[in-house]
């Protein structure tokens, strides 16, 4: 696998339909990777694939320091593939701006990854190339997909609120979380806005409800679960479970998952008149 | 002074510290990391790490704090400063590196003004120090001017002597008077020389080398090729024992409101914006160089003490694998060029 | 329990925040008014143009400052003034209700209705249903107690968040 990319990704680059490969090369200890990319046909040998190959590289798309490197050829499993998907639908990307290298993973983690449980995208759904044996993805049913909520659902109302209060209570305030996640991508956060100060940036109880509630709001119908926001917390803050939670009501209310097909109608931007509203009086 | 402490006056300890009425701060493990958080007692310490993820720096320094609050009533503004935030407590199983880092940020914030918030709880506060007895790839406190059992900024410092048995050396007065506090938990001294269990840390760079080459390199390719991957969160200057940036912000309403000081990041994009809309530091390429550059040229170009203590926490918490240490063997390795 | 009766001294009075749009329910609120209608005044109205331009950060805020229930109110499904805005708002709520829910806020703090600019008879309903819902909720203390703008000593409660403090 690793050579077939390493050949792929120099003859993209020797015959210029790219100018950097955004990929996975070793890291500065053998149970991490790190993103690499590549301008040098030379320097393919830099590129690796194994288990620890966790990132979600498609961040890297909404970077300028990476952007103005020209046009990338992204290194994707069939979750990053998903982003590209709903960055396109957001227009944040067009098709031919990008070179999809799709690889066929059967999971990434050690232990192995949350995400990769309940993964129905073995082979990513858009790709330009694929490298790999092709995978076939197998449908998971609804509740082995969000089985990692169950015990959280089942707690009373105190209990929720102490849990999330004690969770919340770790948060720094770094952003660690909306600067890895690729679809946070805009230019000035709402958090760093100060007329008026709609969140507050202090990493008191108050400001880190406001702040973790609402970036998980705002990724409602639109996050993958690619939990590279969980991954990076550097107080180990459950995130996902907030996303999680927001992807299974999208779901369950709109019949909709994000990053499937480049058809779909993004939910959030759209409504249906026969939507739900049991809870309107 | 020189004592004996053995594993099984743990407890003994940590209760006889909260009748004399301290707050204790210990390593505690919870889920897959370590934290360095208030116990009541001796069974929740977890001892078995390299460093515990967060510094204590934000017991000095915290995440948030109050710095001022007030109410307005008609034409009347009344302030109030906040008190009892200096709370006497013992940090029980910092690290070397993390001790080292309390004098380093001693300087910088005893610098044109004295920081109360700082100053009070430095004099509240006692260190008691767990030497190093293993280490991993990130440590580079060796590469910084330090060792894994090294006394400064240290009030007592313990080093692992047997299994069960820790060497007790105080440092200072102030480790000297809360050993003799807790007299009857401490045995010894050690008869002849204690075997000091202590890690290796391999040196990884010369620091010598490395602002000499950081005074002539400010434009260098490496500063952008380096931090590519760099996602310009606040993770790494968070974690770190020595990043000192703040944030003073009001929050209010019509009728009341606080000045909070907040954590800041270089590495934020923000971070430099001008109310102009300029930014002078507006690639992640500029970032990085700054934190280099204040780390390992400016601070010691004003205060004569490098602005890291090797504990290599940046290096790990950091969501794209950004080495600052393998940045810095980089550093040393174009210097000897 | 429209009418004003004598109230128990020292009943808990709940502070309910209520987002309106303009051309139907704050209508609606006001054909209650002009109809001399009495109902319990624990509401404070934001009148906005649409249901749609409510970012549920609003209600985040609302909770920061101290209310105690939130009423979220516009026009009938296919009645927008702005054709659209009111279907955007409702799949909205159907993410962010669950969510609040999930972090262990009782959904019952925030009601949800459809009120026309003819229906000041439900307006009156719809807030003597929310006061008399929230009051059996009480205070909301767990949020209050993350309020804590201002200094100790008037009122803004312990900063909880100081880690030495």
């Amino acid at each position: 696998m690793i050579e077939e990319l390493r050949k792929k990704a120099e003859e993209l680059l020797k015959n210029d339909t790219v100018k950097v490969v955004f990929g996975y090369g070793e890291g500065s200890v053998p149970e991490r990777t790190r993103p690499v990319f590549i301008t040098k046909p030379e320097d393919v040998n830099k590129l690796t694939w194994n288990k620890y190959c966790v990132y979600n590289l498609t961040t890297y798309l909404k970077r300028q320091e990476t952007r103005k490197l020209g046009k990338p050829a992204i290194i994707v499993k069939g979750c990053d593939a998903r982003t590209i998907i709903v960055l396109l639908k957001e227009c944040q990307l067009k098709r031919e701006d990008v070179y999809i290298l799709g690889v066929t993973c059967d999971g990434v983690g050690d232990p192995l990854a949350t995400k990769c449980k309940a993964c129905d995208v073995h082979t990513p759904l858009i790709y330009d190339d694929l490298v790999g044996e092709k995978i076939d993805n197998k449908e998971v049913p609804f509740e082995e997909r969000y089985a990692e909520l169950d015990d959280l659902e089942k707690l009373d109302e105190k209990e929720k609120w102490e849990f999330w209060q004690k969770q919340f209570s770790k948060c720094i305030k770094c952003y660690a979380c909306s600067n890895m996640c690729p679809l946070c991508f805009c230019d000035r956060c709402i958090v760093e806005k100060n007329q008026p100060q709609w969140i507050d940036s202090s990493a008191h109880a108050r400001g880190n409800l406001s702040w973790n509630v609402t970036r998980a709001y705002h990724l409602a119908g639109r996050c993958i679960n690619c939990e590279e926001c969980q991954r990076v917390c550097p107080v180990d803050i459950p995130l996902n479970l907030l996303n999680k939670k927001l992807a299974k009501e999208a779901e369950k209310n709109f019949d909709y998952r994000p990053g499937y097909s480049v058809d779909d109608e993004l939910a959030m931007s759209t409504y249906k008149e026969e939507d739900n509203q049991e809870f309107f009086k | 002074m020189e004592k004996l402490l053995n594993k099984n006056k743990f407890d003994t300890l940590i209760a006889g510290l909260k009748k004399q009425g301290y707050k204790t701060v210990a390593p505690k493990k919870d889920n897959r990391l370590v934290t360095l958080e208030e116990i009541q007692d001796a069974s929740e310490i977890s001892l078995d790490h390299v460093v515990t993820n967060n510094s204590i720096k934000e017991f000095f320094f915290p995440k948030t704090e109050k710095i001022l609050s007030y109410t307005i009533d008609k034409n009347k503004v009344e302030m109030e400063e906040p008190k009892g935030f200096a709370v006497k407590s013992v940090i029980f199983g910092s690290r070397p590196c993390d001790a080292f880092s309390l004098p380093v940020m001693d300087k910088v914030f005893n610098w044109d003004c004295s920081d109360k918030f700082w100053v009070e709880r430095r004099e509240a506060i006692t260190i008691v120090t767990i030497s190093c007895d293993k280490s991993d790839s990130y440590c580079f406190c060796t590469s910084v001017g330090l060792a894994p059992d090294a006394k400064q900024g240290s009030d007592v410092l313990l080093t692992k002597i047997s299994n069960d048995e820790y060497l007790v050396e105080t440092v200072t007065e102030k480790g000297e008077n809360l050993v003799k506090e807790l007299e009857s938990v401490f045995s010894g001294p050690p008869s002849g020389t204690p075997d000091r269990q202590v890690a290796t840390v391999e040196e990884k760079f010369d620091l010598k080398k490395i602002k000499p080459w950081l005074d002539e390199n400010f434009e260098h390719d490496v500063w952008d090729d380096f931090s590519n991957k760099c996602i310009g969160c606040g993770a790494c200057t968070f974690v770190c024992p020595t990043c000192h940036c703040f944030d003073i912000v009001d929050e209010c309403t019509m009728t009341k409101g606080d000045r909070v000081k907040n954590w800041d990041g270089c590495q934020f994009t923000m971070f430099t914006m001008h109310t102009s809309g300029h930014n002078p530091r507006s690639t992640q390429g500029m970032r990085w160089r700054q934190r280099i550059m204040h780390k390992f040229k400016y601070y010691i170009e004003k205060f004569d003490s490098t602005l890291c203590v090797g504990c290599g926490r940046c290096s790990r918490v950091c969501p794209a694998d950004m080495n600052i240490s393998e940045m810095l063997e980089l550093i040393d390795t174009e210097a000897g060029k | 329990m429209s009418k004003a009766e004598a109230k128990p001294e020292n009943q808990f009075e709940p502070k309910i925040i209520a987002f309106l749009c303009n051309w139907c329910t704050y209508a609606g609120a006001d054909l209650a008014g002009t109809g001399r209608k009495e109902y319990q005044a624990n509401v404070r109205i934001i009148k906005l143009p649409c249901t749609g331009g409510i970012d549920p950060l609003f209600l985040i805020k609302a909770f920061e400052r101290g209310a105690d229930g939130i009423l979220v109110s516009g026009c009938h499904p296919g009645d927008c003034h702005y054709n659209s805005g009111n279907y955007h708002a409702r799949r909205r709520w159907n993410v962010f209700r669950p969510l609040l829910e999930f972090c262990g806020i009782n959904p019952d703090r925030i009601q949800f209705s459809w009120i026309s600019a003819a229906e000041g008879g439900k307006w009156v309903e719809t807030i003597n249903g929310i006061v008399d819902a929230v009051r059996e909720l009480g205070p909301f203390e767990s949020y209050q107690k993350l309020n804590t703008i201002g200094p100790e000593t008037s009122g803004g409660a312990t900063d909880a968040s100081s880690e030495t403090g």
